[in-house]
């Protein structure tokens, strides 16, 4: 059987495209498990995951957590927005107190982008990356091109366009480098103010004019305008925000094709996606949430295989 | 106390003995001769070393250790220590300390602190009151007691207007101003150079325009106000050329780099690894191209190894959190090097007179101010070449060429035994 090439999950950038497509047909049989009515296997019984957030996440947790559930791993939740720190402990400080407990796999998101790459190098768990400040989010990464995978039957030679934050957004970052391993197109859209200077510099191209880049794609990922990030104004304010780029009804209906509607959630219904939009046929929201579980048992799985077989 | 440097080849460009092989007495301090040969008497202590080199003693314009406030850091005895085996004779220890040295009395516990060692440390005083970036300290009152430059470290001057009188007050004592090369009001919370690596990182940038935009404005100021400006450890290719452009309208500016800025790049940062994490930040090729060119052709006066020795609990954190700095004084010389001609990295050594302080050539008669070095040897750094106290240096790992036996200076001779 194949295995990965790496022991943790830090970013997309560290994989491979083989890396991906094991994720991906790994997680097909995941899925078929969790449409049954048992929806669980016994193949991480035993294993221990703790589950490290120190941000926020609803949910990303509830994912990882059903997850590990349905594999049968022990699990374990830590909750500290960044409070341990302010306590006078350090992350790796915390994280061995925990490992001291015998957990084999930590899933960590941490406001600091390269915090999992850091850890990487002081522990010895196995580390899935939940989301590094505005680095990566690798898991989302993966469950958008395998969403897309599962409705338009491939990723390669898709045109993409991720709409709003690229600023902040690890799940843009993240999505680029999948998109394009994946052999997709991507533009990026959205206020010049929230995309990088040098966005350019990693293959990418850049449209202003939300309905031009529409009209360009096959898949449209609207990305949550993530105002908890923005130290000062990046636009005069949420309803300029819409007006510009907004996806509503009228916009999709005028379309000269029919293209699928992503987000990686939570939505702000009426900002950047109506709920018209959100609820409708061309929208693959929800799957991209039950993906989401499915996605996150193999990448739990194929690490875990990695441990059980370096023991041996 | 006699000493006799056998078969050196002197650097000096100044000096008649420039690239030949000598001899070189030393009587108290003074070099009393040079010859092809000198007699070895009972009463000489002889130094005979490996591709010797000797040239006058070298100059660091940024230095940082930490006594008083973060002796954990370093301190001033073992960071002069480490000066010295590094090859340099004059330093100037910058202003973060704490509390931070904006009177006499700080100047003096800084000098008093360091007037037994071999190499001689030039406080800098800050240019405000507890470098509150609004009140001038008493800058004149800290000059007389031999406060060679006034900044308030790394943080940038914000009010221009402040810059502008400081420039205009110490016209009459003929003190230097520093003003760090940071706009950082176009850069919230950058701390890597905007590039495509802190795009693919997703590490928040500072672009090369947050250096640019306050050497435009410092230059503008410092052609209404006159008087003497520096800019300390420049890092983008734009920065060159705006300086060049001023020293050639007549501007009294001098700049600095950091030597790792003359060596490393931002692709560093994709191992996370906080060594890198600086301020300036590592920049681009290109910028390195631009700035070696700007040292060959004088725009930048003078090479600093930019010295700031972190602690481990200050450093070995996530990236966001780590202190910045490096600490680069026993690999300076070698990074130099490593980039530039012999002739040119000694001449970016030792630029004493910029800051108004003595600097002796290699010649008959001259008090003894010298470096002894070997510019060829090839090496890499490792930890066990640490001399330092914090061991958070950039340039670990890296293969360097040329390195300093140690100095002699203030009648003193420290040579590390490598």
């Amino acid at each position: 059987m194949s295995e990965l090439s790496v022991n943790h999950l830090l970013g997309i950038k560290y994989i491979t495209e083989a890396d991906i497509q094991l994720i991906f047909e790994t997680a097909d049989q995941f899925k078929e498990v969790i449409n049954r009515p048992i929806k669980k296997v016994p193949s991480l019984r035993d294993i221990t995951i703790a589950n490290l957030f120190f941000e926020n996440s609803t949910r990303t947790r509830l994912s990882f957590e059903l997850a590990e559930k349905r594999l049968s791993a022990d699990t374990v939740n830590f909750s500290a927005a960044s409070s341990s720190v302010k306590k006078g402990e350090t992350l790796v400080d915390t994280v061995n107190n925990i490992l001291s407990m015998k957990v084999d796999m930590v899933v960590m998101r941490h406001p600091n982008p390269g915090a999992g790459i850091y850890l990487s190098k002081h522990i010895g768990a196995s580390i899935v990356n939940a989301g590094d400040g505005a680095h990566e989010h690798p898991t989302q990464a993966l469950l958008d091109s395998y969403s897309i995978r599962e409705k338009l039957g491939d990723v390669a030679g898709k045109k993409v366009v991720i709409v709003g934050d690229i600023l902040h957004s690890r799940v843009a970052l993240s999505n680029i480098f999948a998109l394009q391993k994946l052999g997709a197109t991507v533009k990026v859209c959205g206020p010049k103010t929230l995309i990088p200077k040098h966005i350019e510099s990693l293959g990418v191209t850049y449209e202003p004019h939300l309905e031009k880049a529409l009209n360009w794609c096959d898949v449209a990922n609207m990305l949550r305008v993530q105002n908890e990030r923005m130290d000062i104004s990046y636009f005069p304010s949420t309803r300029e925000y819409t007006q510009q780029f907004g996806l509503n009804k009228k916009i999709l209906d005028n379309l000269n094709k029919e293209i699928v509607v992503m987000h990686p959630g939570p939505i702000n219904r009426g900002v950047e996606i109506t709920s018209d939009v959100a609820d409708s046929k061309q929208s693959i929201i929800l799957n991209q949430v039950e993906n989401g579980v499915a996605v996150r048992m193999a990448v739990l799985y194929l690490l875990a295989s990695k441990i059980q077989r370096n023991e041996n | 106390m006699e000493y006799l440097i056998k078969n050196a080849i002197i650097v000096d460009a100044k000096s008649d003995h420039h690239l030949q092989k000598r001899d070189i007495l030393i009587e108290n301090g003074i070099i009393t001769n040079i010859d092809s040969t000198i007699k070895v008497s009972d009463k000489s202590k002889v130094i005979e070393l490996v591709n010797l080199h000797v040239s006058a003693g070298w100059f660091d314009s940024s230095i940082s250790f930490g006594e008083p406030g973060f002796e954990e850091r370093e301190t001033i005895a073992n960071g002069l220590k480490t000066a010295a085996y590094s090859g340099f004779t004059d330093i100037i220890l910058n202003t973060n300390t704490n509390p931070v040295p904006d009177n006499k009395g700080a100047i003096r516990f800084i000098k008093s602190n360091g007037d037994k060692a071999a190499t001689s440390i030039h406080p800098a005083g800050t240019f405000t009151q507890s470098a509150d970036g609004e009140h001038l300290a008493e800058l004149f009152d800290m000059s007389q007691d031999g406060a060679v430059s006034f900044f308030d470290y790394k943080k940038p001057i914000k009010n221009p207007n402040l810059l502008k009188i400081g420039l205009q007050y110490t016209q009459r004592f003929d003190a230097i101003v520093q003003s760090f090369p940071l706009e950082a009001s176009i850069s919230p919370k950058g701390i890597v150079n905007e590039h495509i690596n802190s795009t693919q990182l997703g590490l928040k940038g500072v672009p090369s325009l947050s250096e640019t935009l306050q050497i435009s404005r410092d230059l503008a100021i410092l052609e209404y106000s006159g008087g003497r400006l520096h800019i300390p450890t420049i890092s983008t290719s734009k920065s060159v050329a705006l300086i060049r452009d001023a020293k050639k309208n007549g501007l009294n500016v001098t700049c600095s780099v950091a030597a790792h800025n003359l060596y490393l790049t931002d692709d560093e940062l994709h191992s996370f690894d906080t060594s890198y994490k600086l301020t300036p930040p590592l920049r681009t090729k290109e910028d390195i191209k631009a700035l070696i060119k700007g040292v060959k052709d004088g725009t930048i006066d003078m090479v600093t190894s930019d010295h700031n020795p972190i602690d481990v609990e200050n450093k070995n954190l996530e990236f966001d959190h780590a202190s910045y700095g490096s600490i680069g004084l026993e690999s300076c010389f070698g990074t130099i090097l490593s980039k530039l001609d012999l002739e040119t990295a000694i001449n970016a050594l030792t630029k004493q007179s910029q800051f108004n302080l003595k600097s002796s050539g290699v010649e008959k008669g001259s008090i003894a101010s010298l470096t002894l070095f070997n510019p060829s040897i090839e090496w890499t750094f490792s930890t066990s070449d640490i001399l330092s106290t914090s061991h958070n240096a950039a340039m670990l790992g890296k293969k360097l060429t040329g390195r300093a036996y140690g100095i002699f200076n203030n009648k003193k001779l420290a040579l590390h035994k490598l």
